[in-house]
């Protein structure tokens, strides 16, 4: 039990830290597909920053450099989505899976130049991401994402900044009648999907195994953590119960050798698919009654009133 | 200049690709009047208007306040120096609360925390001063277009604006709606504030403005003091010419009954009412009957269910005696239904097809135009040449044209000439001169009486009025999804249509 | 006299749709050529550019031969996606019903013995099947394609892997190979293998087969149904404007649907044309990542606007640096550089329509005089958004 409270909550964080980031990103109007991509680079520049870091740091000052490198690569690389979609009205679908194309072949590209073996493998310690209580161990990311929970929601309800970031996604042009400048806030929007995509794309990789291989890239994750925003209905507290209960099947596969589901003798493919028929299943229940922004996907050009 | 003018916007040029919207214009405001811009749909009023608001910049001429050249960049600008508009399609956040759209931009708040108790206060104080009552907390997608107008209203007088633009301010609203919104003005007045207010309704000109500016096809045509003019001279200037503001036409010669509507009723899940309530009515051959009512009054429900977009939750719909209450789209189109929506960019046209493929939207599937399930190209153009010479359908490379690229009117008129000339029985027609000019809305107004004369049963709904009054032989009017009366339009006023569009009255259950 | 004026713009815009196409791929490997200095500058040029470039013929005829048999799946793939862009939909799952028709195929081969033809029309049903899914969540519960579809590839994935892995035990899984069984390897499936007609001979490999052939044919007859029939032309109403459609007595649900399970169908075929010429074998222990055949049709089709013909020439164009890439000395360089390029393309294909408006007004400035005094067009009217 306590090893599926363990797996629910590593594998839930992740989902749940990237589905926020989509939320964000989808509150100020721009789909973000491309989270999935994000969460490759956010990976593999956390990764990278936590080989090269001195072995005597101070785990604190590592875990803090790492998740830096890795929100700041995320941005950066959401960066290509925002221009392309706000700027060059580019359609957001398209440029989001060129984007998740693109970062896996960044990703190997990088690890192969950076690994001794000449192989996409990158091996790091994942000491200082981790700590216990009473037997049971977690990772940093686990109360971080909680922070992050409570900011998110803070932001999005009780800010100047989050009412502004959702009339964009709802109405832009109400927003720009008042004189917000919408291109800005959507900019914000996807900025902040980069960097939480990322922080999430590095709470995938780093805390259960020690070696990664980027050829793989995040195994559909960052796709799921859409479903799990839908899911969700763009509301933070939602997204972490969605994401929670996202967490369960996947946690299953883990555990199932140990527990009386070893029994059914069913393979790792049934539990790997699990979580992707159940977000099928609900989104089909929950399609009627949607709670998008409207505006999203649309290319907001100053131009049409 | 000796005058006191709070804006003036000198010389405005502001050209589109292909198009100057604006070309010269010049409009002057002085402190405490109601000025009136008038001019046709298309003629430039909201581009110059847009302009004043820092939504455009134009080209040449310059802005200025009080005398001084001001530059207006962006909304924040106008914000700045006092100006405040209500646009004609309202730009509020329909899942906000009305006072999270009041506050949108102007947020009262503390290290970029919101203070919402603080805006409340101020919103409650300018409702009783103008009496504007509204619920503050109510979701925009709950209240009704007349309240929304009112937050639109308020969303100014919280920026403490002193001018304020109204555009196209009445399109939404019963006569007696119109008549406080009359009065709210009249109240600004007199508090000292300036009105500029967009309209193409002469009557409401000269009830409210003081001066009027007008403008056709871009162009400047002067400025007049109200006092000093008549409608029929605001008319001409308008649009260049004597309107013929009656359409011509004979008494109608009703036949036997063509389309006979029993009981119907819709349901709108979303909204989880009724939005059709036991709609019975009929439509003879040769008559033009009208469904009048305000915007959002269940008209739009109703023609989705009569066309077969959209199901029936009950009643019973008779085409020429034949029960067409389950029939496809396509059966009630060859049954003889014409339908002409009510978006023409949403279902009247695929605007990215050529004019010809549009010209045959409901008929490219029969021996006409097809063989062996391949397309007869040649037979298209052919038949899509014919309509565009009859029904003088302007665009740049005739049938090959992408419908797109062109005008309103020309799109409007494509799709009559396809709907016409399939020679209905019925004939629905829903807005037909939505957005039109003049010269436009004349045109289809005589090609609905042709048909009419022709012996096709005409159902026309209209949110105009004026249109309403003009073109139908009988009226019924639309109120939350019911039919609260029927009118002759020779014995019966705007005034006691109004009543009865907006819910005060309400006639004994017809059983015509 | 009218005719002429349409056959001439409908030329401009061909004409600038190459053109932007092209640019796309110039900047494209202008940027891949940056990342080969960043690597290894000594080696950028000769070994890595040139290598890229020259693509199958440096090792010509086998590289040529291959170049084929990879083009072949990937114009299928690509029709794929642009038979879905055609009629107004995004299909992203073409990894998964590629992977679903690979099964099928192999299915039919291995374990029934059949004849190519009939492995092929299993492939394409299967894929079909799986296409129509997500069009039917479309259709019904109004779910956007985009989000089924991804669902559906790892659904797909992990479905397949373990029909065919089965703990190890699968009759189609050859435990020595990790992968399926070798249809080459064995004359018992020699009647599934795709006939090359003397062309492995000719370009001295062994999986060059008539499927380059095949795969252009149905490009052209994917082209002529939707420009020349009345399906076409309901299906691309429905794309284009579904409410019209709807209007006009079109049943857009139904065309919906079937357009779906049209793309799956075309990309169920190309899995067939691919795992039926012995290239590769499918191997059900990758469980991480879906067949990148299915996500290069997207640029397949990107770079060929969604034209049918168009995607015969960018599939090849595709193969061809993919082949390069591969060709690339592991010594200095990683191959997936050219997955790299091929990445930055669709990204810029995602707005070559900025690129193409630029061009058309350079070359077609002074030619152009549609509508200069009409009224300005409508802006293009928002789409009402679907919930997902």
């Amino acid at each position: 039990m306590l090893l599926l409270i363990k797996y629910t909550l590593l594998y839930g964080i992740v989902l749940m830290l990237v589905a926020l980031g989509g939320m964000f990103s989808e509150h100020s109007g721009i789909i973000n597909i491309a989270l999935e991509g994000i969460m490759v680079i956010g990976g593999v520049a956390g990764v990278l920053t936590l080989t090269l870091l001195p072995a005597d740091m101070s785990p604190f000052l590592v875990v803090l450099l790492t998740i830096l490198a890795a929100a700041l690569a995320g941005m950066v690389y959401s960066l290509l989505l925002a221009f392309a979609s706000i700027n060059l009205k580019a359609d957001q679908t398209i440029g989001g899976t060129a984007l998740n194309l693109l970062a896996t072949a960044i990703a190997v590209v990088i690890a192969k130049y950076f690994s001794d073996s000449g192989s996409a493998k990158l091996n790091y310690t994942n000491k200082p991401f981790l700590f216990s209580i009473g037997g049971l161990e977690l990772s940093v990311f686990v109360p971080l994402g909680i922070i992050l929970l409570i900011i998110s929601y803070v932001v999005l309800y009780k800010t100047r900044f989050g009412l502004r970031l959702r009339a964009c996604g709802e109405h832009p042009q109400a927003a720009d009648s008042v004189g917000i400048n919408v291109y800005k806030m959507r900019y914000a929007g996807v900025l902040l999907s980069g960097a939480l995509g990322a922080i999430g794309g590095m709470a995938y990789i780093v805390p259960p195994v020690q070696t990664w291989n980027f050829e793989v890239g995040v195994a559909g994750a960052g796709f799921l953590a859409l479903a799990v925003m839908i899911f969700g209905q763009w509301k933070p507290f939602n997204i972490f119960g969605a994401a929670m209960f996202f967490a369960v099947f996947k946690s299953l596969a883990n555990i199932a050798d140990s527990t009386f589901l070893a029994q059914l003798h069913w393979s790792s493919n049934i539990y790997n698919m699990m979580p992707f028929v159940a977000s099928m299943v609900i989104l089909a229940f929950t399609s009627k009654n949607s709670m998008a922004p409207k505006a999203e996907g649309i290319p907001y050009d100053k131009g049409s009133r | 200049m000796a005058e006191d003018f709070v804006i003036e916007m000198l010389h405005i040029t502001k050209e589109f690709p292909g198009i100057k919207a604006n070309d010269d214009i010049t409009l002057q405001l002085r402190k405490g009047e109601v000025h009136a811009l008038l001019g046709e749909n298309g003629a430039g009023k909201s581009t110059l208007m847009s302009v004043l608001f820092g939504l455009y910049q134009p080209e040449a001429g310059q802005i200025r306040k009080n005398g001084k050249e001001v530059a207006i960049r962006n909304p924040n600008d106008a914000n700045a120096l006092g100006i405040g508009m209500v646009h004609q399609h309202f730009k509020l956040v329909e899942c906000f609360s009305v006072l999270d759209n009041i506050i949108l931009g102007v947020e009262p708040n503390k290290m970029g925390f919101l203070q919402k108790a603080e805006a409340r206060k101020k919103v409650m104080a300018l409702s009783e001063k103008y009496g504007l009552r509204v619920d503050l907390d109510a979701l925009i997608s709950d209240i009704s277009v007349g309240m929304q107008q009112r937050v639109e209203i308020l969303k100014m007088l919280y920026r403490d604006n002193e001018i304020l633009i109204f555009d196209e301010p009445t399109a939404v609203l019963t006569p007696q709606e119109i008549d406080e919104l009359m009065e709210i003005m009249r109240g600004f007045k007199k508090e000292g504030k300036s009105i500029l207010f967009i309209t193409h309704k002469l009557n409401e000109i000269m009830a409210v403005a003081d001066r009027c500016t007008v403008l056709r096809k871009g162009k400047y045509m002067g400025t007049v003091d109200i006092k000093d003019t008549t409608k029929e001279e605001l008319s001409r200037m308008m649009v260049g010419r004597d309107v013929q503001l009656q359409v011509e036409k004979q008494p109608a010669n009703p036949g036997a009954v063509v389309l006979d509507v029993q009981n119907v009723t819709m349901h709108n899940d979303q909204r989880k009412k009724d939005s059709v309530k036991d709609v019975t009515f009929q439509v003879h051959a040769g008559e033009i009957v009208c469904l009048a009512g305000i915007e959002g009054n269940g008209q739009t429900e109703f023609v989705y269910g009569l066309t077969g977009l959209e199901k029936l939750t009950n009643g019973k719909i008779t085409l020429d005696g034949k029960d067409i209450t389950h029939a496809t789209i396509r059966q009630r189109s060859k049954d003889g239904m014409s339908h002409i929506p009510e978006d023409r960019h949403k279902h009247g046209l695929v605007l990215d097809y050529s004019l010809e493929n549009n010209m045959v939207l409901q008929r490219y599937w029969q021996p006409e135009f097809q063989k062996g399930g391949f397309i007869r190209a040649d037979k298209v153009r052919e038949y899509s040449d014919k309509l565009i010479a009859q029904y003088d359908v302007r665009s740049g490379q005739g049938s090959s044209t992408i419908v797109r690229s062109m005008s309103g009117g020309n799109q409007q008129k494509a799709i009559i000439a396809r709907e016409i000339d399939r020679d209905p029985k019925l004939l629905i027609a829903v807005q037909p001169t939505r957005g039109l000019d003049v010269g436009a809305i004349e045109y289809i107004h005589k090609q609905i009486v042709a048909e009419r004369d022709k012996g096709t049963a005409v159902l026309l709904v209209s949110l105009e009025l004026d249109e309403v009054m003009n073109l139908s032989d009988r009226i019924l009017v639309m109120y939350e999804g019911e039919i609260v009366g029927e009118f002759d339009p020779k014995t019966t006023t705007v005034q006691e249509l109004g009543l009865y569009m907006a819910g005060a009255r309400k006639q004994g259950k017809e059983t015509k | 006299m009218d005719k002429k004026k349409l056959s001439h713009s409908s030329l401009q815009s061909s004409v600038t749709s190459v053109l932007a196409a092209l640019l796309c791929i110039l900047i494209g490997l202008f940027v891949g050529f940056l990342v080969l200095l960043a690597i290894n500058p000594a080696h950028a040029w000769a070994d890595g550019f040139v290598r890229i470039l020259k693509g199958g013929f440096h090792d010509a005829p086998y590289g040529v031969g291959k170049e084929l048999a990879n083009a072949a799946p990937l114009i299928m793939t690509g029709l794929s996606v642009a038979f879905a862009f055609k009629t107004g939909l995004f299909n992203i799952g073409a990894a998964g019903q590629y992977t679903l028709g690979a099964f099928g195929a192999l299915y039919c081969a291995i374990m029934l013995k059949m004849p190519w033809f009939v492995c092929l029309i299993a492939a394409t049903i299967l894929g079909g099947i799986w296409g129509a899914i997500p069009g039917f969540f479309k259709a019904y519960f109004n779910i956007n394609e985009v989000i089924t579809s991804i669902m559906f590839n790892w659904i797909g994935l992990y479905l397949v892997n373990e029909l065919i892995y089965q703990n190890g035990t699968g009759p189609m899984y050859d435990v020595r190979n990790t992968r399926t069984l070798n249809l080459g390897k064995s004359a018992e499936y020699a009647q599934s293998v795709i006939p090359d007609f003397g062309l492995n001979k000719l370009f001295q490999t062994n999986s060059t087969t008539i499927a380059i052939f095949l795969a252009a044919a149905v490009a052209i007859l994917i082209w002529v149904v939707l420009n020349k029939t009345t399906f076409g032309y309901e299906l691309k109403a429905v794309g284009l404007n579904k409410s019209a459609a709807r209007y006009a007595g079109i049943n857009e649900k139904k065309n919906i649907i079937l357009s779906m399970a049209i793309a799956g169908a075309l990309a169920g075929f190309g899995a067939g044309l691919y795992y039926l010429s012995n290239v590769s074998q499918w191997n059900p222990l990758n469980s991480t990542s879906l067949p990148a055949m299915g996500f290069n049709g997207i640029s397949v089709a990107l770079l060929a606007s969604s034209n049918p013909i168009g995607t015969i020439f960018s599939a090849l164009f595709i193969s061809h640096i993919s082949v390069g890439g591969s060709f690339l000395s592991t010594k200095y360089y990683p191959t997936e550089i050219s997955d790299l390029i091929s990445g930055i393309i669709i990204y810029l294909c995602a707005f070559s329509m900025l690129f193409r408006g630029k061009i058309h007004g350079l070359l077609f400035k002074n030619a152009d005089k549609t509508n200069v005094n009409a009224e300005p067009a409508p802006a293009k009217t928002e789409t009402k958004k679907e919930g997902k």
